[in-house]
């Protein structure tokens, strides 16, 4: 006898799952951060209102899209292996790196332009956030270029094929968390008062 | 065949939701983000709004960039409930302090 059953079919994550576990502390600091700077803005609002405005929103804007557009091409990059483009994949994540190299090299300018006027870590609460955030997240998009290079290397040796992909994947999704957190960096820190 | 008028628009949007119009949609709403910061505006409305947009481009890189749409309910809950929790939380925070 047989019968029919309806089975909704769940996706697998994509890459490995031990990335998915970084993934979820990196968020878990990241959202701590954040709601600390919401609650000691609360605590000084005329002072966070008076040095947001000392901000470059302009790069802080130019950093948002490059980063937006550099997750679209690790995106395509992932569509490209999987029809088993390899050329074209790693050419998508070289535009990637070039996506984040741009968002460092603002950002360089934006801290060498702080630093220049004197400003650190404890001129006020305001910079401390400002600077501490925009640090750590500075740092991980340091160590997502890392693991984009390294998964370039590794394609570049044929590591990687249509079926067999799953490094690429862990890299993207960890470059798209970079993302997300400075999506929601941006507004909180250069833009809402 | 002759389908109705829901179902076309249904298979037009299922078209036109794709991961360029996606990026065009989020570039759209960072540089709405940006013109409201330009522009001086502030308060609870203005804040929620931006947070509203955050709230869609932060849904919108985890469901079709991070392509967390149909895996397992845990992974769903656990990322769009940590960008739940972090935009509640800052619009909670400022709305105290307004």
């Amino acid at each position: 006898m047989t019968s029919t059953t309806t089975k909704t079919e769940t996706k697998l994550l994509p890459g490995d799952l031990a990335i998915w576990m970084f993934i979820f502390m990196e968020l878990l600091v990241f959202g701590i951060f954040f709601i600390a700077y919401a609650v000691m803005r609360s605590q000084n609002i005329e002072m966070f209102n008076h040095y947001q405005l000392t901000l470059n929103r302009e790069l802080g804007a130019i950093n948002t899209l490059l980063l937006i557009t550099s997750s679209y091409f690790v995106v395509r990059a992932v569509q490209a292996i999987r029809s088993n483009n390899v050329q074209a994949c790693i050419q998508w994540l070289y535009a990637a790196l070039v996506g984040g190299a741009g968002f460092l090299v603002l950002k360089t300018f934006e801290y060498s332009d702080k630093f220049s006027e004197g400003i650190n870590l404890s001129t006020n609460t305001f910079y401390m956030f400002y600077l501490s955030l925009t640090m750590f997240h500075f740092l991980h998009v340091i160590l997502g270029m890392v693991i984009l290079f390294a998964i370039i290397i590794k394609a570049r040796a044929g590591a990687y094929t249509g079926k067999n992909h799953t490094g690429i994947e862990t890299g993207a999704s960890y470059w798209h968390m970079v993302d997300l957190v400075w999506i929601i960096l941006f507004p909180l820190v250069y833009i809402i008062r | 065949m002759d389908y109705p008028l829901s179902v076309g628009v249904y298979h037009s949007m299922k078209n036109f939701y794709n991961v360029h119009t996606i990026w065009l949609l989020m570039v759209a709403l960072t540089l709405t983000t940006y013109a409201v910061g330009q522009l001086g505006f502030s308060g609870l409305g203005v804040i929620f709004f931006v947070l509203l947009t955050t709230l869609i481009k932060g849904a919108v890189i985890i469901r079709d960039f991070m392509e967390l749409k149909g895996v397992s309910l845990i992974w769903q809950l656990i990322m769009y409930g940590w960008l739940s929790a972090v935009c509640f939380a800052i619009a909670t925070a400022y709305y105290i302090s307004v």
